[in-house]
Parts: C-alpha cells; sequence; structure tokens
C-alpha cells in the first residue's frame, strides 16, 4: 500500500507536466523537447526567490509566471519561425532538443553545478491504510487533480478550450471557420508553460534536492506517460502519467527498485506494440 | 477529448532515441573549462611535452574534476584548496620567477566527457605545470592520457588499480577506497552498530566501495540488511528508502553525491516517521554543499545528531595548520562553486592533501630548478618521504626558504607526514568526523590501522 501511494505521488507530478507536455503538442504542433529544460529552470526561479526569505508557494506562483511568459518567448523567438520557414517536424524536434540543452546548460552556468534545496517543511506526515503521505505531497496530489479538472473544464466548458481542440484538429479549417488560430497557439504556449513552471516546482518540492540536470530522466517519463495515453491526447495524457507512476513504484516493491523504470517502458512498448496510437489515441 | 494523432511510429523511436541521448548528455554532458581569476598566463607554447615554462610566465595548475553532475561539490573543493595554496605561493614570491593560478576542468564526472576535456585542457593551457583532482569518477580514463603527456598529477582516486600500476606522474596522498571502506564498518563497531544497510550511487567512484565494504561487514560479524544502488539521476528513493526501513538497519553506510543522497535522508525520514536511521558517509560527504543540501532535506540538527563519517587523519592545529588555515581562509568568497561554509574545506580531504600535494610539486620546482614535471617530478618523493638530515617544514614560504638557505627539507603540511611507495601512493590513518547543526566539522575518534587491518581481506 505504501508504494501505491509513493506511486500516486509520482504519477501527479507526472500529470501535471504530461498534461502541460501532451496539449502543447497537439496544439501547436512543436514536440518541445525543451519542456524538462524548462521544468527545472521554473525550479532554480522558485529557488530563487525563496533564498530571498520568502515562501516556496510564493515563489511557485512566480516560477509559473515567468514560465508561462518564458515559453511565449521561446515560441515566438525559436519555434514559431522555424515553423513558418516549412521545417519539418523531426528537425523542430532536433532544434527543441538544441534549446533543452541550451536552457539546461544556461541555468548550471548561472546556478551551479551543486545540488539544492528549498527551505520548507514538509509538514506532517499522514498515514491512512498503508498509505503514508507528508503534507505536501498530500498538496502536490491536490495539485494535479485541480489541473486534470481544470483541463476538463477547459476543453469541454469554455471557448478557448474548442478553439484549442479545434485549432488542433484542423488548423486550416478553424482559421477558415473565424478561429483565430495564431491567438490560440499563443495562448496554448502561455497555458502549458504555466503548467510547465508548476511542474517543475512540484517536482522539485517532491524530490527534496534538485540540480540543473535532474528533470533529465523525468523527461522520458513525460514522454512515455504521453505516448502511453496517446500523444496530444489530454485524458491520455492523465491516464499515462497514473499507469507509469504506479507501474514504476509498485514494480520496485515487488523486483529490484533498480528495474523500475525498465517495467515502465516494456509496459510502454507492450502498449504501442498492440495499440500504436496509445490508450486514447484514434485508431488508424 | 481527443485531438489528432499525427507522429508516426518512426518519429516516435526517434523522439525516445533522442530522450535518451539526453538522459545520458545530462549527466554527462559536454565539457568546459574557465580558468581562475587572477594571473593570466603569457606563454603560447603547448604544455604536451612539458618543457620548461619561458621566463617570469604564469604556471597554470589545473583542476580536473567534476564541476557538473552528481559529484559537482568535488570540483569546487578541489578549486578551495589550489586558491589557498597558490595565493601563499604566489605571495612568498612565487616558484622560480614564476606565478601560479588555477584553472578548472569540468569532467562532469564522467569519463566519456574527461576525456575530451583533458585534451582540450593540453591543447589550450600554455605553461601548464600540474594536474590535480582526478577523482575516481573519470581517473581510469584521464591517468594515462595526463601521464602520456608528462604532466604530474595529484590525484584524489581511491581505486585500487592504482595501487600496483606504475604511472611514473601520478600521486596520490588519499587511500584505496577498500580501506575507506574498511574505516566505514570500522565507524559502526565503534558506535555499536550490528546491522547494516548499505546505499551506494550508480556512479564509479560510489560503486567501488560495495563489495569491500560487504566482505568486512561479513568479517566484522555485522549483518547486512540490505544493499540498494542509487539511480543518480532519478528523483526520488521512496522504494528504496522503504526497503532500507522495513530491513531494520541499525544504520546506513552511503555514499551517493549531488541530489541522491539527500533526498534519500528526506524520504528515509518521512516513511520513518520523522525519525531519521544513523548514517554512516564517505569522506566525501565532508563538504559544504553536501551539508547545506543534506541539512535542508531533514533538518541541520536531525542531520547533524545522525551523521558520522570517516575522513583522513588531518592537522587542526600546529604550523602545518595555521598556515594552510591562514591561506584557505584568505580565500572565502573568491572560489567559483563553492558554497556554504567555507570552514568546513579545512577538514575536507581534497582541499587538505591537494593543498599539500601542491605545495610538494611547487617545492619540487625549487629543488629542482626547473618548471618542468619531468625534472621535478622525482624531487616530490624526497621532499615527501625526506632524506636523511632533512630539515621538516610546514609551509610553502618556510620551506622554500630553507631550500633557497642550500638544506634538504621533508614537507609536512596539514596532512600529515608523507611516506610515498613506489607506487607513489602515501595514505594515512582515519579519522571519524561528524559535523554540528551549524555545518562546522568535527573529530570525534580516530580508527588504527591495526581496525582497519582486522576488516581487511
Amino acid at each position: 500500500m505504501a508504494s501505491f501511494g509513493f506511486g500516486l505521488v509520482t504519477a501527479s507530478v507526472l500529470a501535471i507536466a504530461a498534461i502541460g507536455f501532451t496539449l502543447q503538442f497537439g496544439v501547436t504542433d512543436v514536440l518541445n523537447l525543451a519542456y524538462g529544460a524548462v521544468m527545472i529552470a521554473a525550479a532554480f526561479i522558485a529557488y530563487v526567490i525563496n533564498q530571498l526569505g520568502v515562501s516556496v508557494w510564493i515563489g511557485l506562483v512566480g516560477a509559473v509566471v515567468a514560465c508561462s511568459a518564458g515559453s511565449v518567448l521561446l515560441n515566438a523567438g525559436i519555434y514559431a519561425p522555424f515553423q513558418r520557414r516549412g521545417t519539418s517536424p523531426i528537425t523542430m524536434v532536433i532544434v527543441s532538443l538544441g534549446m533543452t540543452l541550451i536552457i539546461e546548460f544556461g541555468v548550471q552556468a548561472i546556478a551551479g553545478g551543486t545540488s539544492v534545496s528549498y527551505t520548507m517543511s514538509q509538514g506532517p506526515t499522514v498515514t491512512a491504510g498503508g498509505l503514508i503521505l507528508s503534507t505536501v505531497q498530500l498538496v502536490v496530489i491536490g495539485l494535479s487533480v485541480l489541473v486534470m479538472i481544470g483541463t476538463h473544464v477547459l476543453l469541454r466548458y469554455t471557448r478557448l478550450g474548442k478553439a484549442m481542440r479545434a485549432t488542433a484538429a484542423n488548423k486550416t479549417l478553424a482559421r477558415n471557420c473565424g478561429i483565430r488560430t495564431g491567438r490560440v497557439i499563443t495562448i496554448t504556449w502561455a497555458l502549458t508553460g504555466a503548467l510547465c513552471g508548476l511542474a517543475g516546482v512540484v517536482f522539485a518540492m517532491d524530490a527534496g534536492s534538485f540540480d540543473a540536470t535532474s528533470t533529465d530522466l523525468f523527461l522520458v517519463l513525460i514522454l512515455a506517460a504521453v505516448f502511453l495515453g496517446g500523444p496530444g491526447q489530454a485524458y491520455g495524457a492523465m491516464l499515462g502519467a497514473v499507469v507509469i507512476g504506479l507501474a514504476t513504484e509498485i514494480s520496485a516493491a515487488y523486483i529490484t527498485p533498480d528495474y523500475k523504470y525498465v517495467i515502465a517502458f516494456v509496459a510502454l512498448l507492450v502498449m504501442l506494440g498492440v495499440r500504436p496510437t496509445g490508450l486514447l489515441g484514434a485508431s488508424q | 477529448m481527443k485531438f489528432k494523432t499525427p507522429v508516426t511510429g518512426w518519429v516516435l523511436l526517434v523522439v525516445i532515441a533522442v530522450a535518451a541521448a539526453l538522459t545520458g548528455c545530462g549527466s554527462s554532458g559536454s565539457s568546459s573549462s574557465s580558468t581562475s581569476s587572477g594571473a593570466v598566463s603569457s606563454s603560447t607554447a603547448s604544455s604536451s611535452s612539458s618543457p620548461s615554462a619561458a621566463s617570469g610566465s604564469t604556471l597554470t595548475i589545473a583542476d580536473v574534476a567534476p564541476f557538473s553532475g552528481p559529484d559537482a561539490a568535488l570540483g569546487p573543493t578541489y578549486l578551495a584548496s589550489c586558491y589557498g595554496a597558490t595565493a601563499a605561493i604566489n605571495s612568498a614570491g612565487g616558484v622560480l620567477g614564476h606565478q601560479l593560478t588555477c584553472k578548472s576542468v569540468d569532467t562532469r564526472g564522467d569519463p566519456a566527457d574527461a576525456v575530451p576535456a583533458v585534451n582540450q585542457m593540453f591543447a589550450t593551457t600554455p605553461n601548464l605545470a600540474l594536474v590535480i583532482g582526478c577523482t575516481s569518477d573519470e581517473a581510469a580514463s584521464v591517468v594515462p592520457i595526463i601521464n602520456g603527456h608528462q604532466m604530474v598529477m595529484f590525484c584524489m582516486t581511491g581505486q585500487s588499480e592504482f595501487d600496483s600500476v606504475h604511472f611514473p606522474y601520478f600521486y596520490r596522498l588519499v587511500p584505496p577506497d577498500l580501506e575507506e571502506s574498511y574505516a566505514m564498518v570500522a565507524i559502526a563497531q565503534q558506535l555499536h552498530y550490528k546491522r547494516i544497510a548499505l546505499a551506494f550511487g550508480n556512479d564509479i567512484g560510489s560503486q567501488t566501495f560495495i563489495q569491500p565494504a560487504i566482505a568486512a561487514l561479513a568479517k566484522a560479524g555485522m549483518v547486512l540488511t540490505t544493499n540498494q544502488t542509487l539511480d543518480l539521476n532519478a528523483s526520488t528513493f521512496r522504494t528504496e528508502a522503504e526497503a532500507i526501513i522495513q530491513s531494520h538497519p541499525d544504520a546506513i553506510m552511503t555514499e551517493a553525491l549531488g541530489s541522491a543522497d539527500p533526498t534519500l535522508f528526506q524520504e528515509i525520514s518521512q516513511l520513518n516517521g520523522g525519525k531519521m536511521i544513523p548514517i554512516i558517509g564517505t569522506s566525501a560527504a565532508i563538504s559544504p554543499p553536501f551539508f547545506k543540501s543534506a541539512a535542508a532535506a531533514v533538518g541541520a540538527s536531525t542531520f547533524a545528531n545522525n551523521f558520522h563519517a570517516d575522513n583522513l587523519v588531518v592537522e587542526s592545529s600546529g604550523p602545518a595548520f595555521q598556515a594552510f588555515s591562514q591561506a584557505l581562509l584568505a580565500q572565502q568568497g573568491k572560489v567559483p562553486g563553492a558554497t556554504g561554509d567555507f570552514t568546513t574545506y579545512l577538514s575536507a580531504p581534497g582541499g587538505v592533501h591537494l593543498y599539500d600535494g601542491i605545495n610538494l610539486a611547487a617545492l619540487a620546482m625549487i629543488m629542482s630548478n626547473s618548471t618542468s614535471p619531468s625534472v621535478y617530478g622525482p624531487d616530490i618523493i624526497k621532499i615527501g618521504n625526506g632524506v636523511p638530515g632533512a630539515t621538516v617544514c610546514y609551509s610553502f614560504a618556510g620551506c622554500a626558504t630553507t631550500l633557497k638557505a642550500g638544506h634538504a627539507i621533508r614537507y609536512e603540511g596539514p596532512g600529515g607526514p608523507t611516506n610515498f611507495d613506489s607506487y607513489h601512493d602515501s595514505t594515512g590513518i582515519f579519522q571519524v568526523d561528524t559535523y554540528s547543526a551549524s555545518g562546522q566539522v568535527n573529530v570525534v575518534g580516530n580508527l588504527t590501522a591495526a581496525q582497519l587491518r582486522a576488516l581487511s581481506g
């Protein structure tokens, strides 16, 4: 049961990150591998604010705002110009990989190579039914649930969400129907950048100690969750995050933890072999 | 809520391959180097053939060590000793008319990154006179290269392969890792622990501790409750922490630098009802960044109350320590990457022994009247081990004066007397260190050679 609790926490952090990643990809057509680097930049922004004697929760808000703005700028300054030139998707992946290294090593150059921690309390530990979770972990789970509900409400009940779905489905048709797709894409970068910032700070809170390269492996988990659920599928990302998060932690309880990521990726490969479009992807 | 599915199988494969490569890059990445502020090198000659430097030029000491990645705390520790030693040497008139400067060469703690970084160092560093650092992370790959360039190096690696392989330019003032494993078990004996869990990082430098530790635990009659390997790229170790707690150890022996150990400590504390399990660390844990991260993870007083580490015996008083502490503390705030309580560097093995190494090399240059490593190298042994009738001296300034007066010297720095063997290894004995809640290092005991012998295979 304790492993289930660990899996819930991992899945929660993963879900926040994966929802942002898959929304970004679905609407903007950019498979942004720099997402993990932006996450760790967010973690360090919150750290800098925290080191000024301010609560890390306020730092979280600052990081969310900064990453939202930063993601819009990243698109406007880097990705959009490449897309306007008709750059192929695979080349865009390489561009985003380049941005990953630029951001990550940029953070490292400024913050140094050593690991840092927030000055914060994890709060009282709550034990119930075999679950052992700190207050901060419960807050992270709560935030994740809020993000999932918020995403559902956004996509299902708001004009913006419908415009995002239309843009994702067929940009040209959406534009012909009067949707200002350029604005929708910009707002999507802002929203997903905010989710990226939120994911980065809760990731760092959960890890306890982090450095400039801490999200490298986590990015692979995000990709696994996104592709397991079906790329571009918001609900698929939620489901994928839960499956990957629980699979890694629960499997580690029964076999050596060395193989917990192996188990997650074996599950992904089996899934893709059986259903290449992912759990919630459209049939081809 | 369906969006389109535009990614075909081949793109997916490329993405996963790229992501996997990225994970590798994150832990290794590209190499970089930066020169410390201060003196500027003026010669344009390559150092690959180790010639004597041009008169009046500045000599460079390269700190080849991790400045990023999980072991990133090591590089700044060594750099602090370099800054302290070179400043003291420069203020005493330098070496044969040369001033000294320090240069950092980032290996990222990865052999694959260390090799190009070292090659670049040789290609771009005029008047390179000495290399320090070379930890277990990268020593196996860079020591042959440095030796091939006929460059003297003082290495911090504990790998046992250097006990019996002769590299003429290799010098080491720290013991092999297996002795440090014995020291950790000896600490457990002193503290009357019976059940020990192991939790070591998956890097080369940490993995070398495990087998000697397991053997020593068996010899000591202790129970190995569990052996957990920590993936230094992972962000949580909850499962490993739970496994450790469930095995009910009296203490945990660990070395997993970077963010791994602090994260593990936090998760153990959380899953163990807020109670920390005592920790026995290696000498690498005696560094300000490690204390800062661990203290932030579980609380400074909790960490201080539950932590012991082995460390090589270093002076804490006397003329050698006075000179060392004065030189080192004068560099507070000047060393790039040095964070936390700077006084911790006075006890950090790298800080102490590389300071001694630099002094030994500088004095050997004066003794041989050459800055060429192939010429001054052999005199390191004479100055370290001493010759009959040699005058014992404790600082560069004092030793240089004695040398210039025509007397033989034996240098005894803050690391104590040296005794190089035929492989240029000089290993001391161990002490037991703890931290205070403010991060200061306290010596709480000593380990005798007999204790370690009793635990060896």
